[in-house]
């Protein structure tokens, strides 16, 4: 025993010592080239490559200056780790924020408006990407990852429930029968299969031109009170009940959990689906040889006038206290890294948005949206977006509890719960997270 | 003698129920490692042949390596410590005639009900801010009543982008030092007195006697200590900000929240690797687990 | 606590040789436990958000939103969950763990098969565990639904049906712990001495009476450890595996344990509030007071069952 012991505990010490020189691989020390910190939440093989490959370019045309470009896991994460990284005082130039963090990261204080960086030209970003990010009438970070909701359909299950190929259900009640209709006819897995997310629910209320906080969704002041309960919140939670009570739907269980209902429509066990626009090339390529796609805008609420989705997605913001230069080379490095040329290849890899009006262009004479009838669907549900406050999209420094207490909410009335009490309920809970959240200030 | 034959049987069927039970879920996740993404939705249970290709996007392409390099590192230092510092205090404590013995050991044992997760937030706090940017500016908040113990803490160890942050907290053991205390009880009188007339000193007596006797209080507790802290989760989901320093339980989860659709097989092979060091363990320490543990309960 | 009556091994002097001995653990323990442990008290009184920085004393502000107000009915459910949770943890874990060892204790063959296929799983994680259950009960892609739907064409929903979900928690926590479980009455079953079960079968006891007679007290000391050992891995090790396998969802049936996820514990809950969201560190830090006070009510029903003449043996 005792041999076995000592040989384990010699074995151990030097994989300890051997192992325990890499530690310090993070350290900023002293180096001629000034290193650029840029922080995402893309854990993915092809999009975090995409960026790599981007910081590698800016790189070599660069000399003096090293992109480092990190994923640092899911939105909420990043956020967390760049904040928790100001503390340390060694905070990243660049952090990739999502939109309901925007109110969060702007109060932080870690941040500071793009726009204070030398001026650089904004005019060509797509009008509704830029309204998301404009804070207090200032460009407060650069627009990168832009998407936002549509509907993915299995035409081959659409086509053996007896519609044309190419029926879209353009409301709430036109999905409720194109299911019912496949459920009878006996077509295999006659469901709607989104992943039960609060990201949803914005998307509805803005479809409806309803606002989900007060005070201008949060724009003319700091928002006070959520409209969860509001007629237009009811009529999605409604929606859900009924698609509950009549089995129509189906998700993996957990909140937020993309790829869990992903996976269900990729494996046929779903007709129709919605998610990000984001996830085009992943789906397409996951359903190749399984069934025939289609994508078209998300169904709304009946009787309300197509008022558009909010932006989804990411933007890049700097943080404060670099050194001025270090500064100009971040900024200058999104700033490359979203031009014409790069959003064109992002948009094709992808699904997300080209942010820019000039990479719609490029791709338009390149007959890029002929080509893939699938992308410019996407596009279009973008382009017609009407520019209010309601599709600008809600600021609040709870959203990202706001979005886990809808959660819960059209979870419970999933399971049954009456719809007026369960959003009811959310409503005052919301505001009560917003009611402490504001006390801070 | 037929009424025994029968009771074997049922000892058999119970045992064979809970043997498959337990293991199923185990070997479920070894076969699935080894099927292709078209086999591993499949409700098939046929070993398939893609287990390298499913290791090698594991290990290399979600960079499982260095996520377990780093657990490896953590749980060796943290358990080399865990057993120096109880093993040391431990013998302070027995062998040691000094005032104020039993007002320590209740100061150690009641962390037992200190578990890291109920003061994580003080703890997060204290790993993740800054350290004080002089001596002197330090200085004035530690000794500094008020400020030290009624404001929120000021500085702490910068410690969230390094594997310290997962160790240095760790080192102290309260259940390390009660073992070694039950263990150090029970060796003989004589042989300490002996070693007395020979005049041994502290370090000798260490040494000379009782780390040879204490094999295999050593090897259970290495054993316990190295499966919690290898398994530990909580903390590093934290602390751990960079990937370079994120350990296996953590890690492994990346590969089922990122961007594509789950690949369950690259998943299921790299839950069986991250089970792969405390099994080796276990194996290697069973037996001084069984025997020091029967050691402890002979008293 | 006997734990020095045997003070005659005090054999050397020198109190700073002693107090060098135990600086290092005890430096440890002020910095890194009693520390943070004080810290995370003062911190239930104030206003405190991780994003913001900010610090604002309010007194019982945090604790009343715990009991009063919108706030509460989630506290007061995932408090309840968690005694819940973990009384099925420790109970069916501890009693299927005891039943197991002795069966795998007796002397047949392949005994020792048997033993070592039902410990092997003490290496496993929480987070490995809920792994693999996550794929196996996936409501749509996962093998147990498959084999379901195949046999009696029901696909149980797994992880949103409130009492499933709470059920397959359970039931993979047990099976997690189960191997540690075993280890230790194992361990206490080989130096039980042979002599009063022998006595017992001469007797012609049932196989019941004799493990309550004779069996179940010499294996008490092991079940106070293993069953103070159960709560606390039942309250925070459990973390892991909610975090993967259910993220603490889903809603409990409504009206009765609707406030919050069902599988949501209370360490699950600090986590949520003081690390997701909009962080509210104070408000999850007076959450976190609370877990420890239970804990130390365990501790203290532990220790003090030890002082009347159960003796500690783990």
């Amino acid at each position: 025993m005792k041999r076995v012991l000592s040989l384990f505990a010699l074995a151990v010490l030097s994989v300890g010592m051997v192992c325990a020189g890499g530690n310090q691989e993070t350290s900023q020390t002293e180096k001629p080239v000034k290193e650029i910190y840029f922080w995402h939440a893309f854990g993915d093989a092809a999009r975090s490559q995409w960026i790599e490959d981007r910081a590698g370019e800016f790189n070599t045309s660069h000399p003096g200056y090293k992109v480092v470009v990190e994923a640092k896991g899911s939105y909420r994460d990043t956020l967390q780790a760049a904040i928790l990284a100001d503390k340390q005082g060694s905070a990243p130039h660049l952090v990739q924020v999502f939109e309901v963090g925007s109110q969060l990261a702007y109060d932080s204080g870690i941040f500071m408006p793009v726009g204070e960086i030398g001026s650089f030209d904004t005019s060509d970003y797509i009008k509704p990407v830029l309204n998301y990010y404009t804070i207090n009438d200032k460009v407060n970070s650069i627009p990168f990852n832009s998407s936002s909701p549509v509907l993915y359909i299995n035409k081959d299950k659409i086509v053996e429930a007896g519609y044309p190929v190419d029926y879209v259900p353009a409301t709430f009640s036109d999905v409720i029968k194109l299911l019912e209709t496949a459920k009878a006819k006996g077509v295999e897995g006659a469901k709607f299969s989104m992943c039960l997310h609060g990201w949803y629910f914005e998307q509805w209320m803005s479809e409806q031109n309803a606002m989900l906080v007060n005070n201008g969704n949060g724009r003319d002041a700091r928002a006070t009170e959520t409209n969860l309960n509001s007629p237009a919140g009811m009529k999605i939670g409604n929606f859900m009940a009924e698609l509950a009570k009549k089995d129509l739907y189906t998700y993996s269980g957990k909140f937020e959990d993309w790829n869990g209902s992903d996976a269900i429509f990729e494996e046929g066990k779903a007709m129709i689906h919605i998610t990000s626009t984001a996830d085009l090339g992943n789906i397409s390529k996951a359903v190749e040889g399984k069934f025939k796609l289609g994508v078209g805008f998300i169904p709304i609420p009946d009787g309300a006038t197509r008022n558009g989705t909010v932006i989804g997605g990411a933007s890049v913001w700097v943080t404060k206290n670099h050194p001025e230069d270090e500064l100009t080379a971040a900024r200058d490095f999104v700033l490359f890294m979203t031009n014409t040329e790069n959003m064109v290849s992002w948009h094709k890899l992808t699904g997300y948005y080209p942010v820019r009006n000039s990479s719609v262009e490029a791709l338009k004479q390149e007959g890029w949206f002929d080509s893939d009838a699938n992308q410019i669907v996407a596009f279009n549900q973008l382009l017609q977006t009407k520019s209010n406050k309601a599709s600008a999209g809600a600021l609040a420094g709870t959203l990202t509890d706001n979005r886990t207490i809808i959660e819960t909410a059209l979870q419970k009335i999933l399971q049954g719960a009456d719809v007026k009490s369960a959003l009811a309920e959310a409503k005052i809970l919301s505001d009560t997270k917003l009611k402490e959240y504001n006390a801070n200030f | 003698m037929n009424k025994k034959k029968k009771g074997a049987l049922w000892v058999h069927i119970v045992l064979c129920t809970a043997v498959i039970l337990v293991c199923f879920p185990i070997v479920f996740a070894l076969i699935k490692s080894t099927q292709n993404t078209a086999q591993v939705l499949s409700p098939s249970l046929k070993i398939g042949s893609s287990f390298f290709h499913n290791f090698k996007r594991a290990f290399f392409d979600y960079k499982l390596w260095i996520y377990m390099k780093n657990s490896l590192v953590i749980s060796v230092y943290v358990t080399l410590g865990k057993i120096i510092l109880s093993f040391l205090a431990a013998f302070a404590l027995v062998y040691f005639k000094f005032k104020g013995k039993k007002i320590i050991f209740i100061f150690i044992i009641v962390t037992l009900m200190m578990p890291t997760e109920v003061l994580i937030l003080g703890l997060f706090n204290l790993i993740a801010n800054k350290p004080a940017a002089s001596l002197l500016q330090w200085a004035s908040w530690v000794f500094n009543p008020v400020k030290l113990l009624f404001h929120p803490i000021a500085y702490g160890f910068g410690w969230s982008n390094t594997n310290l942050a997962i160790i240095v907290p760790f080192l102290a053991s309260a259940t390390g030092v009660f073992l070694f205390i039950q263990h150090f009880n029970s060796v003989p009188r004589s042989l300490v007195d002996s070693s007395r007339i020979d005049g041994t000193g502290p370090i000798g007596f260490i040494f000379h006697i009782l780390i040879p006797m204490s094999w295999n209080t050593i090897g259970a507790l290495a054993l316990i200590q190295f499966v919690y802290v290898w398994n530990q989760y909580l903390w590093p989901r934290v602390i751990v900000r960079y990937d370079a320093n994120q350990v296996v339980q953590v890690g492994m989860n990346k590969i089922i929240a990122i961007g594509d659709s789950v690949a369950w097989g690259e998943v299921m092979s790299g839950a069986i690797i991250a089970m792969i060091p405390p099994l080796i363990i276990f194996a290697l320490l069973y037996n001084a687990f069984m025997k020091g543990y029967a050691l402890s309960s002979d008293k | 606590m006997n734990i020095f009556d045997q003070g005659e091994n005090a054999v050397f002097r020198g109190t700073w040789k002693a107090v060098l001995f135990l600086l290092p653990t005890i430096l440890i323990l002020i910095v890194f436990l009693y520390f943070p442990a004080w810290h995370s008290l003062v911190m239930s009184f104030f206003r405190n958000n991780l994003f913001l920085g900010t610090h604002t004393f309010i007194g019982l502000g945090n604790y009343r939103n715990l009991f009063t107000g919108p706030l509460a009915p989630a506290f007061l459910q995932s408090l309840t969950q968690t005694l819940l949770i973990s009384l099925l943890i420790v109970f069916i874990g501890i009693s299927a763990s005891i039943f197991l060892a002795i069966q795998a204790n007796k002397k047949i063959k392949g005994g020792t098969v048997y033993r070592m296929l039902l410990i092997w799983p003490f290496a496993l994680s929480p987070a490995v565990a809920g792994t693999i259950f996550l794929f196996i009960f996936n409501p749509e892609v996962g093998i147990m639904n498959t084999l379901l739907d195949f046999l009696f064409s029901v696909k149980p929903r797994w992880l949103d049906s409130p009492l499933l979900a709470l059920t397959l928690v359970v039931f993979a926590a047990v099976w997690k712990y189960l191997g540690y479980n075993i280890v230790f009455y194992l361990a206490a079953l080989q130096n039980i001495p042979t002599e009063p079960l022998e006595a017992a079968d001469i007797d012609g006891a049932g196989a019941w009476r004799k493990f309550f007679n004779v069996l179940y007290p010499l294996l008490s000391p092991t079940t106070f450890f293993l069953v103070f050992t159960n709560i606390s891995y039942a309250f925070f090790e459990t973390f892991g595996l909610i975090d993967i396998l259910t993220t603490g969802g889903p809603v409990g049936p409504p009206t009765v344990l609707d406030k919050t996820g069902i599988t949501t514990t209370l360490m699950y809950k600090v986590f949520q509030d003081g690390f997701g969201g909009s962080s509210n560190m104070g408000f999850a830090a007076a959450e976190s007071v609370i877990l420890t006070i239970m804990v130390g009510v365990v501790a203290y029903f532990q220790f003090s069952s030890m002082g009347k003449g159960i003796h500690y043996q783990g």
